[in-house]
């Protein structure tokens, strides 16, 4: 009877393992096709049938990291490298802001059970079904009128709309599932709610914290059009660094696959990483 | 039977503490909405970028908008980017869905392999794609070729180009509503799926009779974000085609990004992403009533 079973399951399992097979080439392929072409030169890039086998060099990382021969000469700092740290700066600080507000709005949202709060987390969710030019274009015009185009300030306080609504939402979510009596053996005590949120809801939650601020970092990190419309020569962010190395003269491929990676990397790092939170922050906490 | 600590218990938090905690946040997100609405007003003026001097025109933009084709072939080609993303990316989404739903370690990797591209710059996913996607030495025409299929010229030929640009929003995206879907399909009770089982079912009627039909409110939750997100698709098209070839991909953001930093039509810019605006709105909204509806009956069962 045992046998019977796992001699019909032998067909199942060879479909299985296909589609597994398929699933795992259909995502990976892109992303591991341009990391050779990263370590390729550019001979085995241009070459054609494509090389699934060469010699792999570092030479494009080198120089997108530490500049072509011309600035190391000149000891100027590489294009990518500013790209990188302009949106060190944009991520980094739109997140640290957005924390600090985020934690406390989250808490009121995840602690109220009334229809008004629930009109305000979708007002919160609602940010996101706006076209971004809505609210971009007539902040060019603000900006350039304020001085604050093309400033680490005024990128780090745009980008608040892609941050500040994502943390509120995801960490609402994972203050919901922290069981109420807890705080409520606080309260008996006597204690403020600022005192219970800072002193027992926060250190409960800082796994959550931790992985709503890499979520939303990430998604700043990722995000082009602000850039696009609100930052210069001075705070230009990675992505539109590496849009610019495909748009001057030739393309220099090699050099666009290693930008490509080092721009990509926070996110494949945070996909290894924090697999589990990430499935709920991308749905807002829609889905656990 | 939890004691009666406040008169506030019915509601959770005091209304005062409520608003005192939300209203940092609240302010800094509804500041937002003074760019909005002199954005509203820009649309009904004739402003350009540079320019100072500008007047008001009514609904001249709008009035002159609908009198250009090139408005309705980006409609067009808005609902059709957003039609083939869910068409494609549902169906796709679902199998993976099905294929990862089983408990332990290996869920855990393959789930690692699903998000991977989600946190992937749009535009790095683009020119990725694009450079797979050349015609003459791109890869992707070389595996073709290996299968015996004629090479395509994707990006490059108005007739492929729409759904080359969708194809690369599928590889982004249709992890996403793998990911909604499976988290559905893990809130199925295994007892149900054990019962019918045991009454003999196969697994296909298990998966066709059992667990697409309770699937429906995250198939909704799918439709909302893919649906609200491939409408106002700009970042994968910017770094792919800028709308090209012969507007085959030009869609109504990707229009008002030109037609503000190309044409320096601030103005008419405007009026092309409120139209776009109201249409997310509508869409989305409509779905997100429905969800929140299904949400509220599966609670109340």
């Amino acid at each position: 009877m045992r046998a019977d079973i796992s001699l019909r399951a032998v067909p199942r399992l060879a479909l299985l393992a296909i589609g597994y097979a398929a699933f795992t080439a259909i995502v990976l392929f892109p992303i591991a096709w341009i990391f050779m072409m990263s370590l390729k030169s550019f001979a085995d890039i241009i070459a054609y049938p494509p090389r699934f086998l060469f010699t792999p060099t570092l030479a494009n990382y080198e120089e997108v990291l530490f500049g072509n021969d011309a600035e190391q000469a000149a000891g100027q700092m590489p294009d990518l490298l500013r790209f990188l740290m302009n949106s060190i700066i944009i991520s980094g600080g739109a997140v640290l802001i957005s924390v600090v507000l985020a934690v406390p709005a989250a808490y009121a949202l995840a602690r109220r059970r009334t229809k008004g709060a629930r009109q305000v987390q979708f007002t919160f969710l609602s940010d996101r079904f706006a076209p971004e030019l809505s609210i971009i274009l007539p902040h060019y015009v603000i900006y350039t009128r304020t001085g604050l185009y093309d400033t680490y300030a005024g990128m780090i306080l745009v980008h608040q709309l892609i941050t500040l609504p994502l943390m509120v939402l995801i960490l609402a979510s994972f203050f919901r599932d922290i069981p109420i009596e807890i705080e409520e053996a606080a309260r008996v005590d006597g204690a403020k709610v600022w005192r219970i949120l800072v002193s027992i809801v926060v250190p409960i939650a800082r796994p959550g914290i931790a992985s709503a601020m890499i979520i939303a970092f990430i998604f700043s990190w990722n995000n082009l059009i602000f850039g696009l419309v609100l930052a210069g020569g001075s705070t230009r962010p990675v992505t539109m660094g590496i849009l610019q190395s495909m748009t001057f003269d030739q393309i220099k491929w090699g050099l666009m696959a290693a930008s490509a990676m080092v721009s990509a990397f926070p996110g494949m790092l945070a996909a290894v990483f924090f697999q589990k939170q990430i499935t709920r922050g991308l749905t807002l906490g829609a889905v656990k | 039977m939890a004691a009666r600590l406040s008169p506030d218990t019915e509601n959770g938090m005091p209304r005062a503490t409520f608003w005192a905690l939300l209203a940092p946040a609240l302010i800094l997100l509804l500041l937002s909405l003074y760019p909005f609405l002199t954005g509203l007003y820009t649309s009904l003026t004739n402003q350009k970028l540079y320019v100072p001097a500008t007047s008001f025109i009514g609904l001249g933009n709008f009035v002159r908008l609908f009198q250009t084709p090139l408005f309705w072939t980006a409609l067009g080609n808005t609902l059709t980017y957003s039609i083939l993303a869910i068409a494609l990316q549902l169906p796709l989404g679902l199998a993976f869905a099905l294929l990862l739903d089983m408990p332990g370690k290996v869920q855990s990797f393959f789930r690692s392999v699903l998000v991977l591209p989600l946190l992937i710059p749009p535009v790095v996913a683009g020119l990725m794609w694009k450079t797979m996607m050349q015609p003459q030495s791109g890869v992707l025409n070389w595996l073709l070729g290996a299968v015996g299929i004629d090479p395509l010229p994707w990006l490059a030929n108005p007739a492929t180009a729409m759904i080359s640009v969708v194809i690369i929003d599928t590889w982004l995206f249709a992890p996403l509503a793998a990911i909604i879907l499976l988290a559905g399909l893990q809130s199925i009770s295994v007892e149900l799926v054990e019962a019918a089982r045991v009454d003999g079912a196969s697994a296909w009627q298990i998966v066709r009779r059992i667990k697409l039909p309770l699937l429906g409110p995250y198939v909704l939750l799918v439709a909302l974000f893919r649906v609200s997100d491939s409408l106002k698709a700009l970042e994968i098209i910017y770094a792919t085609t800028r709308g090209g070839p012969l507007n085959a991909t030009r869609t109504l953001h990707v229009m008002a990004y030109e037609e503000a930093y190309r044409w320096s039509n601030l103005g008419r810019a405007m009026a092309i992403v409120f139209i776009l605006w109201l249409l997310c709105y509508t869409i989305s909204g409509t779905l997100l009533a429905l969800w929140q509806r299904q949400e509220a009956t599966r609670h109340a069962r």
